[in-house]
């Protein structure tokens, strides 16, 4: 097709930059900002300063980094070894038909403050509450239908005659799933563990009503109890939110392909 | 099976029940109460009115979020010199922690000093700084400002997706023929990407009915109700009166009004799907 490049079309996407960073960017100013420079008014600090920088790497930030790590892949990768089975019985064997599909899915359509109670009540049985493991078991379980509905998508699109014929030779169900439909779903796992690694890395929730001390506590929340401190220190707050976002935004850069290609798989079936 | 279970259909069942009984968070099912907490759900005007907001809520900013995500990604298509470097930096805000969504737009609207009374008083504005979050009127229009910022990214993308994946022949062929602009637009291109515009369309009510974090980080329901959505109405149920009866009912009347306003969407988007 002859692409044709308007001026119109540059525009709008000079436009829609400019939305989309300028919040940005005033958050990265606020960082270097002194106290008294924040409430003057102004756009850019005349001295850039690393102040804020310094002071959020020395509050409880870093361990939240950690802590979200650990809970987002963890999360993710058990979130993959549940989803995978069930996308690929529901599309080879036509498990549980059409309605399964939207079944699972239907929790998501409800804010996830609804499940914290009674999430609460069972991890306090379970003895895991305020820890990385209970959180990383909420995380696994609650982005599943989200990744069994993204798998699906590259499911279909494995061609049967490969299933059947490792059948033929006498593969089981387990052997054709481990050893013919994982190696050519690949891109397609890592596109949904990306995307799954991401929602939960963001998750606040869940995080902040689960967990009650920093040894648990993710990205988010050291953010929300900064700020509600008593003396709300923007600077360090801005800082701290701009470390905070790194690891994901190093993640949209590197991953970006596949994080694309997840998304569209999902609601262009 | 055992995820769908724990996830699905125990708190479910828990919210359920919750809904029907005279519940604590402390004490759970302490007394069986049928309708009772449903009738006073209903009765309450703070209930009401926040199912209510969240409606004009989510379809406002779901409209405003595609008509503005539907021209990023044709602009994105038209214009020959937006590489990957520039989508993925129109991606950021979609991946941004929603906490963090909450604290950059706190600054911003921030009386003393943030960017937003900066750039009015820059454009001649010299009256009292201006206090978006802490106006009944403009609170929540700052609150959809910031989950508008958050959330257009994805329907762009998806827009943008469908339009790489058009047959490129029927547009060449159409445009042989002499349609062009605007008719090219209306007849070939909006047809083919109409089903991924509505899917995304129903995919952002959805998030929009879901908005929390923006709320709690940026108003706290505030001033006043004025940006009190169901989910922190659940929250102050729940966690603050620890009347789980209360949030159980709210739950429950929330999911009623997600299912009906969005299944006009539903319908529309299968349609379109199926043409």
């Amino acid at each position: 097709m002859i692409k044709r490049s308007s001026r119109l079309a540059t525009v709008t996407v000079g436009v829609a930059l400019l939305f989309t960073l300028l919040p940005l960017a005033y958050l990265l100013s606020v960082s270097l900002m002194k106290q008294g420079e924040i409430s003057a008014g102004i756009v850019w600090p005349s001295n850039p300063e690393w102040g804020n920088w310094v002071d959020a790497a020395a509050s409880r930030l870093p361990r939240g980094i950690l802590n979200s790590v650990i809970t987002s892949l963890g999360g993710a990768v058990l979130t993959l070894v549940i989803a995978l089975p069930a996308a690929w019985a529901m599309v080879r064997y036509r498990t549980g038909g059409r309605t399964l599909a939207a079944t699972i899915l239907s929790p998501w359509l409800l804010p996830p403050i609804v499940a914290v109670v009674p999430l609460f009540t069972l991890l306090r049985v379970l003895g895991l509450n305020n820890t990385l493991a209970g959180l990383t078991i909420v995380y696994a379980l609650a982005n599943t239908a989200v990744a069994v509905w993204l798998l699906e998508g590259f499911v279909r699109k494995l061609p049967v005659e490969l299933d059947e014929a490792a059948q033929l030779d006498g593969a089981g169900a387990f052997r054709v799933l481990g050893s013919i439909v994982v190696p050519l779903l690949t891109p397609g796992l890592v596109a949904v563990g990306v995307i799954v690694a991401v929602l939960n890395y963001n998750e606040f929730v869940l995080a902040t009503f689960l967990t009650q001390g920093p040894e648990a506590q993710t990205v988010p929340v050291v953010l929300s109890l900064m700020l509600g401190e008593r003396l709300q220190d923007f600077g360090k707050i801005a800082a701290a939110s701009l470390i905070g976002v790194i690891p994901v935004f190093a993640a949209a850069v590197f991953l970006q392909r596949w994080l694309v290609a997840g998304l569209v798989s999902g609601s262009v079936k | 099976m055992l995820s769908l279970i724990v996830l699905g259909f125990y708190p479910l069942i828990f919210i359920v029940l919750t809904a029907l009984s005279e519940s604590s968070l402390g004490r759970p099912f302490q007394e069986w109460v049928g309708t009772a907490n449903l009738e006073a759900a209903l009765g309450d005007d703070d209930v009401v009115a926040s199912l209510l907001r969240n409606t004009i809520y989510a379809i406002f900013v779901s409209a405003a979020s595609a008509v503005l995500g539907v021209a990023t990604a044709l602009a994105l298509f038209r214009s020959a010199r937006s590489g990957a470097v520039v989508r993925t930096l129109l991606l950021l805000p979609m991946i941004t922690p929603p906490v963090v969504v909450g604290i950059l737009w706190k600054l911003i609207f921030n009386p003393s000093g943030g960017l937003f009374n900066t750039v009015l008083s820059f454009f001649g504005y010299s009256g009292d700084p201006v206090s978006v979050l802490a106006s009944p009127t403009f609170a929540f229009l700052g609150i959809a400002v910031a989950d508008v910022w958050e959330w257009t990214p994805l329907i762009a993308l998806l827009v943008f997706a469908a339009l790489l994946g058009q047959d490129p022949e029927l547009t060449e062929a159409a445009a042989l023929d002499g349609a062009g602009g605007i008719r090219l637009f209306a007849q070939i291109t909006l047809p083919a990407i109409a089903g991924t515009i509505a899917a995304a369309f129903l995919i952002r009510i959805v998030l929009a009915f879901k908005v929390f974090d923006l709320v709690y980080i940026m108003t706290a329901g505030g001033p006043g109700q004025s940006t009190t959505v169901p989910a922190y109405l659940i929250y102050q149920a729940a966690l603050q009166q620890f009347d789980l009866g209360r949030a159980g009912t709210i739950t429950l009347l929330l999911a009623v009004v997600v299912t009906v306003v969005t299944l006009p969407v539903v319908a529309i988007t299968r349609r379109l799907h199926h043409d």
